[in-house]
């Protein structure tokens, strides 16, 4: 914890940073490697089934499986093998189709990439460039099928650059019009009453597939505006960047909305506004004030959808590296797993870098030179009708809990199928005809209570690491871009089926974003002025932390926490199918989106119902903080 | 703001001036341009369309590679590349081969049989038509060809009808083992290009032997998420869409679904080695207590039938040679059932890869502890837990599985999932008069007398209670209005042929 940046200093960070992002990728790829070996589950089994699917497992079928992949060589051998071959260009073959890997990783990643962009698209380009071009300099191999890689790989590439387009951009503008409110207000110093940023935290609990799903049963077969599936021109890019944009730019917009008041609260506004400085110029600054403590969380929300989102890639039928990676974990298709695990941490080292490089050339030197004052929210009053929200939300969750628990949610009744609500059922019946009502009452508890123990697990196991900053960057980027499923088929092969190995294998992964806040914030709050002043006044380490930097992180890691409950829900249900998780017919949140999605069209209500009860309950959590800051205050 | 803006900026200002490299060939989003065929699969190939893995179907659906034989609709042999055969002895048959030419320009000869069936035959793994046959080609003259197997085998000129088997030109056999059936076959339509795992182009071949087809070419996408499919059907985007899951069945135009019974039967599968069901009486009251046919209009939306035995509506022949099972096992009353699991409880399993198998298994469960058995569950994907079910760690299973493989032949199925030594026998039986019974009817010549033999095996097993048929599934495939002749087969083999077009 160093308060100067003497030259020597820096250098050693540097290096400090780069051996976190050496090892944390070796300890990564070391255990991608080990999978088979881990998981006790026969690779030859796996690759059998994903080749040939009705195929008897006869022991002479699986032993000459075996010999062709080379299996009995072990796993480090194994590794050090594909190492071998990388610089050559060579990532091996697929276990599955015996193509290379590298074409299929190449294309399926520039896929995904383009599903993320934006402001990044010029470097994210040369990124997928670089990718694309590794197979380009290895002319000799070539398909299965005997075509010739490189033009298909490269017109793939140029296909997804193309559409590097969207969910960032989607993400940017709905970031803007969560905060447009503040912004405008505060730049014109009419910034008086608190906001609960409602609308952000609806629009950041909107499960990802569920919005997918329904973009491309309303716009795409409903109105016909875009293509429903398919990844063939601009207009395909536009439902799913939608889909992943929205609840990211509201998560990013609800978390600037909030750090935004401070900045219109300091000195320099006040003078700018006093001395008649356009309202832009006022907003601008407060931006690039803000921005920087906020950009970190591009990687864990924006970069990480490259691995992470395969159900919008399946409902859209989008050919990304999150399909990718997953179907070939499932078969454990060793190379191709390995290298596009190693795409997704060199992208996720590379967007750290980016993203640092941004915040530095924005904070600029009264970072370097620890003159940066620190943000500190001015006291707005809490709206009325907030308190009232919070009790409406509150008693409505009450309600639906009391009224769940008094029902059944196990008993099927097929006769009584996707019956619409009524008063019998008042949410109506899922496909199997039990309750929903049922379900939902019986499943909150235990949603929210593993949510939350997850959520707090994580955020605290980030702010600890977050304040090792250069230990951790390394480690964090790495884990950003990794899909939880990942970490998953790891912890399954480990534990087996397990109530609380989803749990585990989202707390494995679900810590980056709050590492990378906390470090981001850190970072300022110890080149502000105050920082200094203390030091000077014989202030120790302990009464640093406790007073000036802990208060400064907690609340904005707090809020952060919040708006990622609902999505922890989600992706503790996305488990399910590695046996990880609560098992069914026990009722879950996650789970009955996720059961009754393919009824979505049919019988709305069956998804409609969990997904409110998710808004609500994220919109507790988020009001209920923001009541709980006003009495602390 | 500023950098987000210009990003935006620069976004926006390139999409146009890269719309062009979009689409890998051609951006047919509108209907197909001169009549070509849209069609959406649903298994995306997992070797480049090579015949010796899943992705052979796929060329028989399309009508891409032909096969020396083909099946017809009640499931005999009739010609295919071969025009005639006959049995020479037990083990030798001889096939006249028709005059045909290759996607490649080729002539259709003795030689290129034998090198295509020499390198099915080397393949590693096997092609699992070939699993429990050795089989070796000669060419007798330019269009005559000898076949020899090891040991007798009455089925194979249905063997010969697989896909697995397709007749591809040298042209399509690499050194190291890799088969492309790109431009090498010798159906009406030929693989122009083949995209990944996502798209392919099929041409119209004009050189098929069986005159030109009728639609100029195919485009096919692969789509493996159900309800894509049947929105890009929906949408327009696509003629013809295959497996419409159940759930989205009933969104579809009236006019555009189209049911065909299927070879696939869903059962329990009780496990006969350990725990509670090594006891017959307690296997006994399992199949008391399950009724297949709750599920029939409930999980599967009505698209499947009641299961009359293991073999349903798609096996033409079983119906009228089904025996009836007799001398049961007596079902365990409830109370007997509390005695009798000894508090233990009954691992039900069943995996995520097909979408009505866990609905399924939770409307099981009630029906189980309605009859005194204490469920849970065990749901995952079945890569992951396919090693645990050999290994007997389940005391049930939901299961789905296609009765009539590659060969056409039931037998195949009946000995690897219930003899003794079947190595997919999940029930664990070892029961010597269900040996007895599927050994006739393996060594069985006579068709007619084999399908009965069939139906005596069939009656054994399910007198055992190691297995409880709950219903023969229906696909459901997607066809728009305006296509006609499509091939609606319940072996999921054929799909479009020389006849389909659009209006």
């Amino acid at each position: 914890m160093s308060l100067t940046h003497t030259p020597a200093a820096a250098r050693s960070s540097l290096w400090t940073a780069a051996a976190g992002r050496v090892l944390a990728g070796t300890a990564l790829l070391g255990a991608v490697a080990l999978l088979p070996w881990l998981s006790g589950t026969d690779p030859a089994r796996t690759v059998l089934r994903a080749r040939s699917a009705d195929q008897n497992p006869t022991p002479a079928e699986l032993a000459a499986v075996r010999d062709q992949l080379g299996l009995d060589e072990g796993p480090w051998l194994h590794l050090a093998h594909w190492l071998g071959g990388l610089p050559r260009g060579d990532a091996g073959v697929s276990w599955v189709s015996g193509a290379p890997v590298m074409p299929q990783v190449g294309t399926a990643l520039s896929v995904s990439l383009t599903l993320m962009l934006g402001a990044f698209a010029v470097t994210v380009l040369d990124l997928a460039h670089w990718l694309g071009g590794l197979p380009r300099g290895d002319a000799g191999v070539s398909w299965v099928s005997g075509a010739p890689v490189m033009p298909q790989v490269g017109t793939a590439l140029s296909v997804s650059l193309t559409l590097m387009l969207g969910a960032f951009a989607v993400t940017v503008l709905v970031t803007g019009l969560v905060c447009a409110r503040t912004v405008l207000l505060g730049s014109r110093r009419r910034l008086r009453q608190d906001r609960a940023g409602t609308t952000a935290a609806v629009l950041a609990s909107l499960p990802k597939f569920l919005l997918a799903s329904v973009l491309a049963t309303v716009c795409g077969v409903w109105w016909g505006w875009f293509p429903s599936s398919g990844w063939e021109g601009p207009q395909s890019m536009v439902l799913p960047s939608l889909a992943l944009g929205i609840p990211s730019g509201a998560m990013l917009g609800g978390m600037l909305d909030q750090a935004l008041p401070a900045a219109f609260h300091e000195p320099w506004a006040r003078t700018a506004y006093a001395v008649g400085l356009p309202s832009g110029h006022i907003g601008r600054g407060a931006l690039r004030r803000t921005l920087p403590g906020l950009l970190p969380q591009l990687l864990p929300t924006v970069v990480a959808l490259v691995g992470g989102a395969v159900a919008v890639e399946k409902i859209f039928n989008i050919p990304g590296l999150g399909r990718l990676a997953l179907e070939s974990a499932v078969a454990q298709d060793l190379p191709v797993l390995q290298t596009a695990t190693l795409a997704l941490a060199l992208l996720g080292v590379a967007a750290g870098i980016l993203i640092r490089a941004l915040r530095h050339a924005l904070l600029g030197r009264p970072l370097r030179d620890g003159a940066l004052p620190a943000l500190h929210r001015p006291p707005l009053t809490v709206p009325r009708s907030l308190r009232w929200g919070t009790a409406a939300c509150a008693l409505l969750l009450l309600t639906l809990v009391t009224a769940g628990l008094l029902r059944d949610p196990l008993q099927v009744d097929t006769a009584a199928r996707l019956l619409s609500p009524s008063g019998e059922h008042p949410l109506g019946t899922d496909a199997l005809g039990r309750d929903l009502l049922a379900r939902l009452g019986h499943g909150a508890l235990r949603t929210a209570w593993v949510a939350l123990v997850v959520t707090a697990v994580s955020a605290v196991t980030g702010l600890l690491l977050g304040m090792a900053p250069r230990a951790s960057a390394g480690p964090t980027e790495v884990v950003s871009t990794l899909p939880a499923v990942l970490a998953g088929l790891l912890i399954a092969g480990v534990t087996g089926p397990s109530v609380w190995g989803a749990a585990c294998a989202v707390c494995v992964v679900g810590w980056s974003p709050y590492a990378a806040q906390t470090a981001a914030l850190l970072e300022q709050e110890r080149a502000s002025g105050h920082i200094a002043a203390s030091v000077a006044l014989g202030a120790g380490r302990l009464h640093l932390l406790r007073r000036h930097l802990l208060p400064s992180v907690v609340p904005a890691l707090l809020r952060n926490a919040l708006l990622r409950l609902p999505t922890t829900v989600l992706v503790l249900a996305s488990l399910g199918f590695l046996g990880l998780g609560e098992q069914p017919p026990t009722p879950e949140w996650g789970r009955l989106l996720s059961e009754n999605q393919p009824y979505a069209e049919l019988a709305p209500w069956t998804v409609l119902g969990p997904a409110a009860a998710l808004v609500v309950l994220s919109v507790l959590a988020v009001t209920g903080s923001v009541l709980g800051r006003g009495k602390g205050e | 703001m500023r950098t987000t803006t210009r990003g935006l900026m620069a976004a926006l200002a390139l999409t146009p001036l890269l719309a062009g490299c979009f689409a890998p060939g051609e951006s047919d989003t509108g209907a197909g341009p001169g009549g070509r065929l849209r069609v959406a699969l649903a298994v995306p190939p997992v070797q480049a369309l090579s015949p010796y893995s899943n992705d052979a179907t796929v060329l028989s659906k399309l009508s891409v590679a032909e096969g020396l034989t083909a099946l017809d609709k009640n499931g005999t042999a009739r010609p295919g590349l071969a025009t005639s055969w006959k049995q020479d002895d037990d083990t030798t048959w001889t096939f006249e081969l028709r005059k045909a030419e290759f996607q490649d320009g080729t002539e259709l000869t003795a030689q290129a049989v034998v090198n295509a069936l020499t390198h099915a035959g080397a393949a590693k793994p096997k092609p699992r038509v070939l699993s429990d046959v050795s089989l070796t080609a000669e060419a007798e003259d330019a269009d005559t060809v000898t076949l020899t197997t090891k040991s007798p085998d009455p089925m194979l000129p249905l063997r010969l009808a697989s896909p697995a088997l397709a007749i591809l030109s040298a042209k399509a056999y690499a050194k190291d083992g890799a088969v492309s059936p790109v431009g090498t076959g010798t159906g009406p339509f030929e693989i122009a290009r083949l995209n990944g795992k996502t798209k392919a182009t099929l041409d119209r071949f004009d050189g098929y032997w069986g005159g030109k087809a009728k639609a100029p070419g195919i485009d096919v996408s692969w789509i493996a998420d159900g309800t894509a499919r049947a929105n890009a059907l929906r949408g327009g985007e696509t003629d013809i869409a295959e497996w419409i899951p159940t759930a989205q069945a009933k969104l579809l135009d009236k006019r555009t679904r189209h049911e065909v019974p299927s070879v696939r039967t869903d059962s329990l599968i009780l496990n006969t080695r350990s725990g509670m069901f090594a006891d017959a009486g307690l296997r006994a009251a399992a199949r008391a207590a399950v009724d297949g046919s709750a599920l029939v209009d409930s999980v599967f939306g009505g698209y499947a039938d009641p299961a009359q035995g293991l073999f349903g509506p798609a096996v033409p022949w079983a119906a009228g040679k089904r025996v009836e099972v007799t001398d049961r096992k007596e079902a365990a009353t409830a109370a007997e059932v509390k005695t009798g699991t000894k508090g233990r409880t009954l691992r039900l399993a069943t995996y995520t890869n097909r979408a009505e198998l866990p609905e399924a298994a939770t409307v099981l469960q009630q029906q189980l502890e309605k009859a005194g058995f204490t469920v849970k569950q065990d749901v995952r994907e079945y890569t992951q837990m396919e090693g645990d079910l050999l290994a007997g760690k389940y005391d049930a299973l939901v299961f789905s599985r296609v009765t009539l493989l590659d060969t056409g032949d039931a037998v195949d199925y009946l000995a690897s999932d219930f003899t003794s030594e079947g190595v997919y026998n999940i029930a664990g039986l070892k029961n010597a008069a269900v040996d007895k019974a599927i050994r006739a009817a393996a060594a069985e010549r006579d068709t007619e007398s084999r399908q009965e033999k069939i139906m005596w095996a069939e009656a054994e097993i399910l007198r055992t209670d190691a297995v409880v048929p709950l219903v023969h599934e229906q696909a459901v495939q997607g066809i728009a209005d305006d296509v006609e002749g499509v091939i609606l087969d319940p072996r999921e083999r054929s799909l479009i042929d020389v006849d389909t077009r659009l209006k």
